[in-house]
């Protein structure tokens, strides 16, 4: 007999309180040397919250946070403190994404030293395999993740009559009848052309694979197929005036979704959390989440992952020991995880805080904020939809960039929008090769 | 011997720094544009090789174009509105009048490029610009910080911020016209359009070209005002060089190649400034 | 003698004074607002109740504080760097303009060759030194490569000529004074325009200047207010805690000592751009 839907997902967090229940509680290492004080990069809204909470925990280690701004601003820091050889925080922020590059550069701590690696079976498998991408060398503690799943306006759906999306063929009808039906004064969702992680999140969920590699020897490929039909699908509606092209993280969306002109984004985990508190009490009550979108209904349920961190331990710590028992706390430890989720919406690369009580509390943010919805629930089920092994080049630094100029072009109508891949991919395997990367592409 | 030394003791407070930072710093930058380096591990000696690279760098070219584009139109515009209003200024006989103007004009070069740039950043914004209240109230959409409106947007800022320091080079010039001159055009019997035509214009040509040549050195050097545009709209790193160079070094970690990019960037502003000096040197020959 | 303008000349004049005026009206404006007035009111205009006390408040307590001791860090970076540099290009300046020695022509081609190398296009080498010297992360990365001003050195040169007659030095040399006394006791006084002037701009440069600190530091405890603010503005965008009339009224705190210092030494600049306009 085929279980309804809303019942399965009933079924799934009952099942992992269970486990959760069962599983040990992890013993954290004690600290048993002198007062330090750390410092620590991070742009986790309310992370200084967490951090009291450790150092309550460990009051012989003081810990000193700074935001030195987020994404690419504050790997600018890192990377010139890096290469300066003072000036790097103990511990800092780094999306998995932008690992590779640090790993590449020499800047970071193998944390094996410091007895790191028997936490493997705390984190959800394939983000354990972003931060030990050998398999050996342990260079970060996984923070976050960022399965996708959909936030819409439940109001302007139940206005306009629209049916949540469970296919992409489903999602295109919804926005050609929202474009019709609202007189094109709302758009259905928004495109986020100048975050590269965000397409290749959409096609990471659709089998993509853009690098692989065996010893030395890389192959590149960030104009595959799936990739190229995501890039298709949404220069359609794009095209059509049915969906924005608002670059995320700007006033602009901000201002488009406060006054209701976007009805849906594809979001990653922790954009609930950041849409409460940019928000505010603007529209608050009003989304709801629903799973993404597939591409054949009925399969498989697949979800594609976007950003989501990782705390690294750099090679200027003076305290690697200290540093490396914080980063894993901050990231493990059931209160650290609680607060990271209410304060930062940061959803959890720790197996058991998926299963947290506080994850799941209708009254916290960001779940009060869609109206009580238990979207931690959402969510749990995409992160356990996204497919495992998934590999980032060294050169994503500049692959980051790079699609931006190719996005716009296609975005502005210059080049089309599968072929923008295209071109992006031989900008990059031409970067990647003068840099001395052994690199072809496919 | 005593009077001998004394020169260079005075020079010396001042040619220690100099040398530090102007000459060896790029004659360091030089030395490490020969290397490659892979994150922290030894550099590589590799002759001229990262010039060669810049020579088929499709960015840095672009950089150039971009800002050659932007140069022909914006520098010509700015110094014209600046002279028009010196020649305003110099008209006026109001003291109070002129004082408000010319305080108003020269404001914004009193404030930090970042702050100016994030002012009118905001006024561009979607959502906050009081100027897209006011044309989406009319019906109309205009996106300046889209890809076809983020040039002209700087253009403004840019124009913005130097117009009044412009203006008060070529006002200074204007002003250092003696009176029996105008006396003697007036005598014999000049219109005011003559007056401009004959003795204000030829007399700002030296100060106009100065302000020319100040304005191409600093918009091959924009760098601060497309900066902070990042944050609120997406700009290409390569919209102008030394965004692009900035990218490089501290972005991609590749400090050899944006070396090389400097000093190809250093040169390339030697050569227009050398190529101004002449203009100017052939101009006051003709005059 | 010359035509009065017309009402219309001065319509536009006013108008592009309003253009020029616009983002600090804004700015003064906006500061007033909360963030929800911000977006839903009219830009140019106030909202009432006024709530400068309220984005003062939260320009405070931005990191516990941090906003004040950038513009302390911005008044020390720029104090320090008027002083220093201004005796630096006084001295220099009045070795070109008072005395003859071997060397002089080619010294003083490479300042004014320098005058043409933007201060940028040196940022890139001048990390790479300060790395090299160990130096990153410190006032003094700031400081020092501030304190070299070749247009310092031209105007310096300039004013010792116009304001020093030779002869009232040789008058002073027969009195008995050591060089030092003359330069400092005699001549100093002498200059105290052209001392103005250059200390004005480079209070001036140094306080805007922002590609340098951008590289040099990384510390938040060491940025001048304009790096603060823009870093601070950066982390606003990322949605994670939009307070925009805050870090406006930062921005209004970071421009008005610099306004008020045009608006009071307003002689000296223009002084200062008409004698570099006209030799």
């Amino acid at each position: 007999m085929k279980i309804p839907l809303p019942a399965r997902l009933l079924a799934v967090p009952t099942l992992l309180l269970a486990s959760a229940a069962l599983a040990q509680t992890p013993a954290f290492p004690a600290y048993s040397g002198p007062p330090v004080t750390l410092t620590f990069w991070s742009w986790v809204p309310g992370i200084d919250k967490t951090v009291a909470a450790f150092e309550k925990v460990y009051p012989k280690i003081h810990i000193k946070w700074s935001n030195v701004g987020s994404g690419s601003a504050e790997y600018t820091k890192l990377l010139t403190a890096l290469k300066a050889g003072t000036g790097a925080p103990d511990v800092a922020q780094v999306e998995y994404d932008f690992l590779p590059d640090f790993i590449n550069y020499g800047g970071l701590v193998n944390l094996t030293k410091y007895g790191m690696s028997k936490y493997k079976s705390l984190f959800v498998p394939w983000t354990w395999g972003q931060v030990s991408p050998q398999g050996s060398a342990v260079y970060a503690i996984p923070q976050d993740t960022g399965p996708f799943a959909l936030n819409y306006r439940a109001d302007i759906f139940k206005k306009y009559g629209l049916a949540v999306p469970k296919t992409w063929a489903q999602f295109a009808a919804d926005a050609a009848k929202l474009k019709r039906e609202s007189g094109g004064k709302i758009y259905f969702s928004d495109f986020f052309s100048t975050y590269a992680p965000w397409v290749m999140g959409l096609a990471w969920a659709d089998g993509g694979r853009f690098w692989t590699h065996s010893g030395h020897t890389w192959t590149q490929s960030l104009n595959n197929a799936a990739a190229k039909r995501v890039m298709s699908f949404w220069g359609k509606l794009v095209k059509a005036g049915e969906v924005a092209t608002l670059p995320d993280f700007t006033s602009e969306l901000n201002s488009a979704l406060a006054k209701g002109q976007v009805a849906l984004l594809v979001q990653a985990a922790w954009g609930p959390g950041s849409l409460a508190s940019t928000l505010g009490s603007v529209s608050a009550g009003d989304w709801r989440a629903a799973p993404l979108p597939q591409w054949t209904a009925g399969g498989h349920f697949a979800s594609g992952n976007w950003g989501g961190s990782s705390d690294v331990v750099t090679i200027q710590s003076k305290h690697k020991q200290a540093a490396a028992i914080f980063a894993l706390w901050i990231n493990a430890a059931p209160t650290a995880v609680a607060l990271n989720w209410q304060n930062g919406g940061l959803f959890p690369a720790d197996r058991a805080g998926l299963s947290l009580p506080a994850l799941h509390d209708p009254h916290q943010n960001p779940s009060k904020f869609f109206g009580g919805q238990n979207i931690a629930q959402i969510y749990a089920q995409a992160s356990r939809g996204v497919p495992v092994n998934f590999v980032w080049a060294p050169w994503f630094l500049y692959a980051n960039n790079s699609f931006n100029r190719y996005a716009a072009a296609a975005v502005s109508g210059k080049m089309g929008w599968a072929a923008s891949l295209d071109a992006w991919q031989n900008d990059v395997l031409s970067y990647a090769k003068g840099q001395g990367y052994q690199v072809k592409g496919n | 011997m005593r009077r001998r030394l004394t020169p260079y003791l005075f020079l010396l407070p001042f040619f220690i720094p100099f040398l530090v930072f102007y000459v060896a710093s790029i004659l360091y930058a030089v030395y490490l544009s020969l290397f490659v380096q892979h994150g922290l591990r030894p550099p590589i000696y590799v002759g001229i090789q990262n010039y060669l690279r810049v020579l088929s760098d499709a960015n840095f070219g672009s950089s150039l174009l971009t800002i050659l584009k932007f140069g022909v139109i914006q520098i010509p515009l700015m110094l014209l509105i600046a002279l028009l209003l010196a020649l305003y200024l110099d008209g006026l006989k109001s003291a109070g009048w002129r004082a408000f103007l010319s305080g108003s004009y020269f404001l914004p070069y009193a404030m930090p490029s970042v702050i100016g740039g994030l002012l009118w950043g905001y006024l561009y914004s979607k959502g906050i610009s009081p100027f897209d209240q006011v044309l989406s109230g009319l019906g109309l959409k205009l996106n300046f910080l889209g890809s076809r409106g983020l040039l002209w947007s700087l253009g403004n800022i840019i124009t913005w911020t130097w117009t009044g320091y412009n203006m008060v080079i070529l006002y200074a010039a204007l002003r250092s016209v003696p009176a029996e001159v105008y006396e003697a055009a007036r005598i014999d019997g000049a219109t005011s359009g003559q007056v401009v035509r004959y003795i204000k214009l030829p007399m700002v040509a030296p100060a106009l070209l100065l302000a020319a040549l100040f304005s191409v050195i600093g918009t091959l050097q924009i760098f601060a005002e497309p900066f902070v545009l990042q944050s609120l709209t997406y700009v290409p790193t390569d919209l102008t060089p030394n965004l692009y160079i900035y990218v490089t070094a501290f972005n991609y970690g590749n400090f050899n190649y944006a070396a090389a990019l400097a000093v190809s960037l250093s040169v390339i502003t030697f050569i227009f400034s050398l190529a101004m000096l002449w203009l100017q040197s052939w101009q006051r020959r003709r005059w | 003698m010359r035509r009065f303008p017309s009402a219309l000349a001065s319509l536009v004049a006013l108008l592009v004074a309003v253009y020029f005026l616009i983002p600090l009206i804004w700015l003064v404006m906006s500061t007033a607002k909360s963030t929800g007035q911000l977006f839903s009111d009219f830009g140019l205009w106030f909202s009432w109740p006024l709530h400068w006390n309220l984005s003062w408040a939260g320009m405070v307590a931005f990191e516990h504080g941090v906003v004040g001791r950038w513009f302390l860090n911005a008044v020390l970076y720029s104090g320090v760097v008027a002083l220093l540099s201004t005796l630096i290009s006084a001295m220099a300046g009045y070795a070109f303009s008072h005395f003859q020695f071997p060397l002089k022509g080619l010294l003083n081609l490479l300042v004014l060759g320098s005058v043409l190398i933007p201060f940028t296009a040196l940022v890139l080498p001048i990390f790479l030194i300060l790395h090299a010297l160990g130096l990153l992360n410190t006032y003094l990365a700031v400081i020092l490569p501030s304190l070299v001003s070749p247009l310092g050195v031209y105007l310096m040169a300039l004013f010792w000529e116009q304001s020093f007659p030779m002869d009232l030095r040789d008058a002073a040399y027969m009195d008995g004074a050591g060089e030092w006394t003359v330069f400092a006791r005699i001549g100093l006084p002498l200059v105290r325009n052209g001392l103005v002037t250059v200390a004005l701009f480079s209070f001036v440069g140094t306080w805007n200047n922002f590609f340098l600190p951008l590289v040099v530091l990384s510390k938040g405890s060491l940025y001048p207010i304009t790096l603060g603010l823009a870093v601070w503005n950066s982390t606003v965008q990322a949605g994670s805690s939009v307070n925009y009339p805050a870090i406006l009224m930062g921005a209004l705190v970071s421009v008005l000592p610099l306004i008020l210092a045009f608006f009071w030494l307003q002689r000296y600049w223009q002084a200062g751009l008409t004698v570099g306009a006209i030799k």
